[in-house]
């Protein structure tokens, strides 16, 4: 069964194209990840699925259904701000959540001391911290201990216990049995978090699937001679190597993860007559690989 | 719907500028009657006018059964008020976009705008019940006439009114959305710009500007004296014709406040 199931979405605000036709599915038991730089249609997109944004074209699907509010109930939502009524106490709050979802107020204490804000669960919202605030959004997504998640940035604007307690906290709901779907413009956070990825540019879907098909992360190999064009073409067809190249300094040969031998390249390029002076493994930057993914489109 | 209200009530209750401004309204309201009822008093009591008020102007407007009408008329100076309050509740909403967490958490659109149409009933309800109290304290107060009843179809005038007035709100709340902007532009529609299109569309002799959106529940409460005076500057509205302007004006309202919010990016 899909969880979610987008059917090319489009929408525009103005002349602004936000998405253009996006579609994709969410399995059931999935973190998955929308990953995107800022302003390539994430959030609009998940606007979109809890109904607060209106789609142009395209179709949603939750729980294989037509979107219904009842579906909204089972899913814990936490999009863009924690959005809270200011004048009222973290327990209040939660309990027009609660309220609304259709809940009673019996998971109020749990939710609040999971996040640790139940020291603070009387003060105003208006006096909490933004990592506090974000920490609120967050219990209010687990009221009712929904089977679905959706988090937009959830880990922006805290602190680096604060982003580690998040993606623990994720990974947790997730080994629980729990789908969670995030969006995100932090590839390292996608990396460690998700399960699968999809890759938004501009308002168009540019990839996805599994993270470890989509993400790869190649070996890469830099040596360096005093003459970097013999090296160049001694190596160019080094066995096992998917690229070479000349890049600034460094002669690059790149390898599919965990098969590189530093060893091996030494000695072919001793036996060809070149004296190495610099050999270093390094990992492909994840970085690198998302500028890759997303330049081709430009 | 009663589980609609509750979860309403649960916002509202501890939101202290919304019960600080229905507070002060209810008690303009028997304030400003107050101060009528006063001017009233020294009018009908001077010495050297005494029975010339009454020649002239009528009986005295607080006395029953006329003090239904001079209440109603007189609190409806105050209507920008509950406007004001609605206003600022709903585009608090906006500006903490709990609206759209209330939609995210599983109400429907319908849900949270008719919820908030039933708060304008309500608020005029109060505020309507706040009339008759003061309609009847300020009624025995003036101790001219005894209780009656009579003339009492002032008060749903009075609620219709305060309703209308408190919907214009909503509707200008929910198409601006930022609180300063909703509240500027209701206010000043609602107690200069109106009055001054009134002003223009009457000015070669007509009457078209009864039928603006207020103005046309205004027309239902008139000032209960210098009837005669009055009926010769303005030729009367027909009470039944304005009462069917107001009541679409008010389904059009409706229409239009849940329409927008269904249908809009929240």
């Amino acid at each position: 069964m899909a969880i979610l199931s987008v059917d090319n979405l489009r929408k525009h605000y103005g002349p602004v194209q936000a998405l253009k036709g996006v579609s994709f599915n969410v399995p059931k038991g999935a973190v998955f990840g929308i990953l995107g730089p800022n302003g390539s249609g994430k959030t609009t997109l998940l606007g979109i699925i809890v109904d607060i944004l209106r789609a142009n074209s395209g179709s949603v699907m939750l729980f294989d259904e037509k979107p219904r509010p009842e579906h909204r109930r089972r899913i814990g939502t936490f999009l863009e701000t924690p959005n809270f009524y200011h004048y009222l106490n973290a327990v209040q709050n939660l309990e027009i959540a609660a309220a609304i979802k259709g809940h009673g107020k019996e998971d109020i204490e749990h939710v609040l001391r999971q996040v640790s804000l139940d020291q603070r669960k009387h003060s105003k919202f208006s006096t909490y911290s933004l990592g506090m605030k974000q920490r609120l959004a967050i219990a209010s997504c687990m009221l009712g201990n929904p089977e679905v998640m959706i988090f937009d940035e959830p880990t922006n604007g805290l602190d680096p216990v604060g982003i580690a307690e998040t993606r623990e906290l994720i990974k947790k709901l997730n080994r629980e049995g729990k789908t969670i779907i995030m969006a995100s413009h932090l590839l390292d956070e996608v990396e460690k978090v998700c399960t699968h990825v999809a890759i938004l540019q501009k308002g168009t879907l540019i990839t996805h699937g599994h993270v470890d098909e989509i993400l790869v992360q190649e070996d890469i190999v830099e040596t360096n001679a005093i003459d970097n064009n013999r090296l160049l073409s001694a190596v160019q067809h080094f066995p096992g190597a998917i690229k070479v190249h000349l890049n600034g300094q460094h002669v690059e040969l790149s390898f599919e993860p965990g098969t590189a031998n530093l060893e091996a390249i030494n000695r072919h390029c001793f036996d060809q007559g070149i004296v190495l002076n610099h050999l270093r493994l390094r990992k492909k930057s994840l970085e690198a690989k998302f500028f890759e993914l997303t330049q081709n489109n430009n | 719907m009663r589980q609609l209200l509750a979860i309403e009530w649960m916002k509202l209750k501890s939101y202290r500028t919304f019960w600080i401004l229905s507070g002060l309204y209810l008690f303009s309201i028997l304030g400003l009657n107050l101060i009528a009822f006063r001017v009233q008093q020294s009018i009908y009591e001077a010495k050297e006018a005494q029975g010339m008020a009454e020649m002239v102007l009528g009986s005295t407007p607080y006395s029953f059964p006329t003090t239904w009408q001079m209440t109603s008329f007189m609190s409806s100076f105050l209507l920008f008020i509950p406007g004001l309050i609605m206003v600022i509740q709903l585009t608090n909403e906006f500006s903490y976009r709990t609206h759209r967490q209330n939609i995210i958490d599983g109400w429907n659109r319908r849900e949270f705008i008719t919820v908030k149409i039933m708060l304008a009933m309500i608020m005029s309800a109060i505020s309507t019940l706040m009339v008759i109290v003061t309609a009847t304290i300020f009624g025995f107060a003036d101790g001219n006439r005894s209780f009656s009843v009579e003339n009492f179809q002032y008060i749903p005038y009075a609620f219709l009114q305060a309703f209308s007035y408190s919907m214009v709100a909503l509707l200008i709340a929910v198409l601006v959305k930022r609180g300063g902007l909703a509240i500027g532009i209701y206010f000043m529609y609602s107690v200069i710009i109106e009055d001054v299109v009134k002003l223009l569309l009457n000015m070669h002799g007509g009457s078209a500007g009864r039928y603006l959106p207020l103005q046309s529940s205004d027309e239902l409460i008139r000032l209960p004296l210098l009837q005669n005076a009055q009926d010769k500057f303005w030729a009367p509205a027909n009470p039944v014709i304005m009462l069917i302007v107001a009541l679409t004006y008010l389904a059009a309202y409706i229409f239009f406040v849940i329409r927008k919010f269904e249908t809009d990016d929240l």
